[in-house]
């Protein structure tokens, strides 16, 4: 591809975070684009997880229905109705995800997740921090959803980063396509990985696939970047992978693997954006005890580094 | 897994529990001292006022030097001196606890209304008792009625620039509109040469002096009429600072004698030794020179009103060479160093700035103080400059987090990784301290003023922002504030304000409703700021000239090179050879250029609102327009790297820049841009109703070069890059830009969140902005202590410049403090 045909390339990107300081060295920019092959029960970014633009409600923001009829006027689906405290409540059966009340609500509290951006647009917003990167060792962190599930597009946004000498790190879930994925890794300063489980039949349980192509994979992009700096990662999640068994199952085929690993605490601050788009949150009311996550992280140690 | 809380706010949660602190048992003297003052209400002292007055009585008619010389000497013979329990430096200004003084030769006009106010002052109240009231309303006030310099500069002002300075004919109260300073104090941002006093003492400026005095021709009219009075100011001076010390070299050896305790005692008789011999002489021992330094200080405090920003300079510079010969030697270690540097604290916190007028307790909340420490930076041949005693001060500031006196670390391309951990360390303890001023930024900056590279790069820096070249600065002057969000409001009211309903203050400028353009309305408001400006540089052309005759101060001429080269008192208005570097204040930035990209986008190129709505809407406060109010603040803001917002702010600032260039010239001096309102962008905000950035009515405005609360949204490196992008680097007229930063204990975590701390500093200083402080608190740590004010009295925090207890401000300074944009790592 051409440099013009990689800048004019489009995507879907649902967020772009700067000053993020927990995802990769230094200070980064993350940029997240939408769509995800897995459906985690988990997963605190479900607004991540379908690929088209979304609507997103938040009930805090609405100056109320006797302030502002905005969206009631322009719904023709008849989906706005009058909720809680004179706020709008969404008819989501209704909604016929038209998105057009998003441009009219003056609030923010109606929002479209996702927009349509170019390569070049992505890019020189990343590139605004370059300053910082330079001092800090940061740059650009692909994030997601999975960014791979939009591959062109992932690809020709690293590809443009390299050009422009900014150091770019992706988080992954493991689960796309191996070219995709080794391409890639030529385009790649770091490399986040998520392990979740060993045991494919409650990996599928819990994220809707298997893990076979996922530890494949890890083990491919291994022997083909040998050099690359690869962090594992497992979010601990209470009733699936959150006791001793689990972890050192990781741990051991981690083992003969050149890797850092790091284990996430669960944290159920993502509940609220599922009630925003219409969703139950799956996993309900549950925590992890921190001194089980501490005992695990123990464990974990047998792995290179773990940070924190 | 997570640290939640910084350490001074898990002190504080210590305290409330009832547990020691930390740091008790390895600071003991100093902790006990504190806690005789801590969050006690301070008293007004008032006979350094009284022997002035009956000096100034006396003298009428004499040169003024002369007179101020002769009334500090009739002080340094009669006022009280102290030997404080416990400390080990000595030398106060009045009463035990935290006292402030009087100085009516400034604003004594205010004296009868203050006596009665203070004590009830939601900002910054002060007692005092009901015999020391009677004094100041029948001895003092009296004799300053008709003289004080506030009164003259009152009468002095023309009607036009009277009408947007004050409220009411006496000039009692400000507009807050253009606002005069210089009746606040009688200095601006000053430091004096202590290395001078350390190493040549107050006996080698007499000699000078008398040297100077042995050389007058005896038959020229300049050096009989200007010089030689000055030069006997000099000299009398010098005495009344070396009798005064003496006197507490006379009472600690008298305390001595009936002292009991053998450890206090051996103590009292080693005090009187240093008092008899510094200032006088040079000093031999890091003990002598902290007390030398501490005795300047505390006199300049009485010789006039420095409103605590007469800074310490570079202290980890002009103590060295006694630090570093006394531990080589072995007579010294660092806990004792620590301790006398730790004594000189406490005696800073108890001097308390009194503003007796209203306007200037309003601006300073919080008892303000800005003897600012400088530490690190470069020497005069532009090399680092940080030294063991650099660290030694930041380990203070941590182990003893007392919010006096202010840190003050320069940074510069080459600083060590070791200083810049450390100052990340000591900012992530979270008291606030210390600030970061660029040398970057600053050096170039005065050597285009007319500096030298090696006098540039030994500044030091003063009051909350500035930065200061102690033998080349001359200008004195405190300069204007300018609320140019008014300018706005006279905008959408073709030259009116809320506040003042039908009277004419502004420029008319039509009714905006017709306006057809963007450019229409730009041009309205560059008319608006335009008149603003010149009224302050009319302002500051009548001050210059107005207040040399009223303020002298021998004792910081004596200190001064130039001053004693051309026998002229630092408050003449020219000074050959000097750089009289001012500024005029930008109130409210963020405010207003946010307010003037609302407009911008909404009504001239979006057309999703009417002018007629958007000035609906601001005249009733969004009551009922709240959809409008939304749709204004979809607009985007400065403080977010975005090129929209940013370049109407840097628009904004090249009106003030290229004002300066023309006009200044005619003031004689630089007088130039500068964005740092201490805490007055809350009683600026009180007379501007409602903006189109969603700021509801006679709320705070921005602060400094700050965003507008809650405006800044993609996060801190966005916010020093619309700083960065908002400046005209092309010119040189410009002074300090103030930017705070509120940043969550969780972000800056752990060994990593110190390097990513670090790089930050770095990449502040690459992009060449002049000034940073950080506020390491938990938001919920603030809301706490506005409810529960006794369990949180001594939570330290970062306000404008300087630190302050949270509970000693205003309601209104807490709340803009909690709004302020936190900033969490994602
Ligand atoms: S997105 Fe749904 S709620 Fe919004 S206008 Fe369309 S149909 Fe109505
Ligand atoms: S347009 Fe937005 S603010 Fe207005 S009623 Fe609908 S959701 Fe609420």
């Amino acid at each position: 591809m051409t440099p013009q045909a990689i800048q004019n390339t489009t995507g879907t990107v649902f967020n772009i975070q700067k000053y993020s300081v927990h995802d990769g060295p230094g200070i980064r920019t993350v940029v997240f684009l939408k769509g995800c092959p897995l459906s985690c029960h988990w997963c605190s970014n479900p607004e991540s997880q379908s690929f088209a633009p979304q609507l997103a409600y938040n009930a805090n923001k609405c100056i109320t229905l006797s302030q502002c009829v905005r969206c009631g006027e322009i719904c023709t689906a008849g989906a706005i109705t009058r909720g809680e405290d004179d706020t709008v409540a969404i008819d989501w059966e209704a909604c016929t995800k038209c998105l057009a009340c998003t441009g009219a609500c003056p609030a923010g509290a109606l929002i479209t997740y996702g927009t349509t951006e170019t390569v070049a647009d992505v890019i020189d917003q990343v590139e605004k921090d370059a300053s910082f990167y330079a001092r800090s060792g940061g740059g650009l962190t692909l994030g997601g959803g999975e960014p791979l599930a939009q591959p062109t597009f992932a690809l020709a946004l690293l590809k443009e980063s390299k050009r422009r000498y900014i150091k770019t790190a992706m988080e992954t879930c493991g689960h796309v396509d191996r070219e995709a994925l080794l391409t890639a890794c030529r385009s790649l300063n770091m490399l986040m990985f998520d392990i979740k489980c060993m045991d494919t039949s409650r990996h599928k349980a819990f994220t809707g696939v298997g893990n076979e192509t996922i530890l494949a994979n890890l083990t491919a992009v291994v022997e083909a970047f040998p050099k690359l700096p690869i962090r594992v990662r497992t979010p601990v999640i209470p009733g699936f992978n959150d006791t001793p068994e689990e972890i050192q199952a990781i741990v051991d085929f981690l083992k003969r693997l050149p890797v850092e690993y790091e284990l996430l605490p669960y944290h159920r601050l993502g509940s609220q954006k599922y009630t925003s788009i219409g969703r139950d949150y799956p996993l309900g009311d549950i925590s992890l005890d921190n001194d089980k996550f501490l005992a695990l992280r123990e464990i974990s140690k047998q792995i290179g580094i773990a940070k924190k | 897994m997570s640290c939640c809380v910084s350490p001074h706010e898990q002190r504080l949660l210590d305290k409330i529990e009832g547990k020691e602190d930390i740091y008790r048992a390895s600071h003991p003297r100093v902790f006990k001292i504190l806690e005789t003052f801590d969050g006690m209400r301070p008293i007004i002292d008032v006979e350094r006022a009284q022997y002035f007055t009956e000096s100034m009585k006396e003298t009428e008619g004499e040169m003024l030097c002369l007179r101020w010389a002769k009334a500090l000497k009739h002080i340094a013979e009669n006022i009280t001196v102290y030997i404080d329990e416990d400390n080990l430096i000595c030398g106060r200004g009045g009463v035990k606890g935290r006292y402030g003084l009087l100085y009516p030769e400034l604003d004594g006009d205010f004296l009868g209304v203050a006596i009665e106010d203070l004590p009830n002052r939601t900002e910054s109240p002060f007692s005092i008792s009901e015999a020391d009231a009677r004094i100041v309303v029948e001895d003092i006030a009296p004799y300053w009625k008709g003289k004080t310099y506030h009164e003259a500069l009152n009468a002095a002002f023309p009607k036009e620039v009277h009408k947007l300075s004050y409220d009411d004919p006496e000039g009692l109260n400000s507009r807050f509109i253009v606002n005069e300073t210089s009746s606040f104090r009688s200095s601006i941002q000053w430091v004096h040469d202590y290395e001078k006093i350390l190493k040549r003492g107050f006996g080698g400026i007499k000699k000078e002096a008398q040297e100077k005095l042995d050389a007058l021709d005896p038959l020229s009219p300049i050096d009989n009429v200007e010089k030689k009075p000055f030069l006997d100011a000099i000299v009398i001076v010098c005495d009344a600072i070396i009798t005064w010390a003496r006197r507490h070299a006379v009472l600690a050896r008298h305390e001595a004698e009936t002292c009991t305790d053998a450890v206090r005692k051996a103590e009292l008789l080693k005090m009187a030794d240093v008092c008899e011999r510094v200032p006088e002489h040079p000093a031999r021992t890091f003990h002598e020179a902290v007390q030398s330094q501490w005795f300047t200080q505390m006199f300049s405090r009485i010789e006039q009103k420095t409103g605590t920003i007469v800074s310490n300079g570079r202290m980890d510079q002009y103590l060295y060479p006694y630090y570093k010969a006394e531990i080589e030697a072995g007579t010294l270690n660092d806990d004792e160093a620590l301790e006398l540097l730790e004594c000189l604290w406490v005696g800073m916190a108890q001097f308390i700035d009194l503003y007796v007028s209203p306007t200037g307790g309003a601006f300073n909340e919080g008892y303000a103080h800005w003897e600012a420490v400088t530490i690190g930076g470069q020497t005069p041949e532009g090399r680092d400059a940080t030294n063991e005693l650099t660290y030694l001060f930041m380990k203070s500031k941590r182990e003893f987090p007392l919010h006096y006196p202010d840190l003050a670390a320069r940074i510069h391309s080459r600083s060590p990784e070791r200083y810049l951990a450390e100052v990340a360390e000591t900012i992530k303890d979270g008291s606030g301290f210390p600030k970061l001023i660029n040398d970057e930024e600053v050096v170039p900056l005065y050597v285009s003023k007319g500096a030298t590279f090696e006098e540039a790069y030994d500044y030091a820096v003063s009051g909350c922002t500035e930065a200061r070249m102690p033998n080349r600065d001359t200008y004195t002057s405190g300069g204007a504030y300018i609320n140019f969000v008014a300018a706005f409001e006279m905008v959408l009211n073709n030259g009116k304000m809320l506040k003042h309903g039908d009277e004419e203050l502004g420029v008319k400028t039509g009714d905006p409703r017709e306006f057809k353009t963007w450019e229409e309305f730009w041009d309205a408001y560059e008319k608006q700021h335009t008149l603003f400006l010149k009224t302050a540089f009319h302002q500051q052309y009548v001050i210059n000239n107005l207040r040399a005759r009223h303020f002298a101060q021998p004792m910081g001429s004596a200190m001064h090179d130039l001053c004693m080269k051309h026998c002229l008192d630092l408050h003449t208005p020219q000074i050959p050879e000097g750089i009289n570097m001012g500024y005029f204040e930008h109130m409210g930035l963020g405010t207003l250029v946010d307010s003037l990209a609302a407009v911008k986008k909404l009504v001239f190129e979006e057309k999703k609102l009417t002018m007629d709505e958007v000035i609906g809407a601001c005249t009733c406060n969004f009551e009922g327009k709240e959809d409008v109010r939304q749709l204004l603040m979809t607009a985007p803001c400065y403080g977010n790297d975005d090129a929209y917002a940013d370049d109407i702010a840097c628009k904004v600032d090249s009106l003030n820049v290229l004002f300066g260039q023309k006009y200044a010239k005619e003031l004689g001096m630089h007088n130039d841009i500068r964005y740092v309102p201490f805490t007055s962008h809350v009683p600026f905000g009180k007379v501007v109703g409602a903006t189109p950035n969603g700021r509801y009515a006679w709320t705070a405005l921005s602060d400094g070069s700050s965003a507008s609360h809650g405006a800044d949204k993609t996060g801190p490196t966005s916010v020093l890059l619309s700083n960065y992008n908002s400046k005209n680097y092309g010119h040189r007229d410009r002074a300090a830009r103030m930017l705070n930063l509120k940043f969550t204990p969780k972000c800056l975590e752990g060994e990593e969140g110190t390097d990513k701390m670090i790089a930050f500093i770095r990449t502040f200083c690459d992009l060449k902005l002049w000034h940073v402080q950080f506020n390491v608190i938990n938001k919920s740590t603030l809301i706490a202590a506005q409810k529960d004010p006794e369990k949180y009295r001594s939570l330290i925090v970062r306000i404008a410049g300087y630190s302050a207890y949270f509970v000693d401000l205003s309601p209104d300074l807490q709340n803009d403090l909690i709004a302020r944009t936190e900033h969490e790592a994602m």
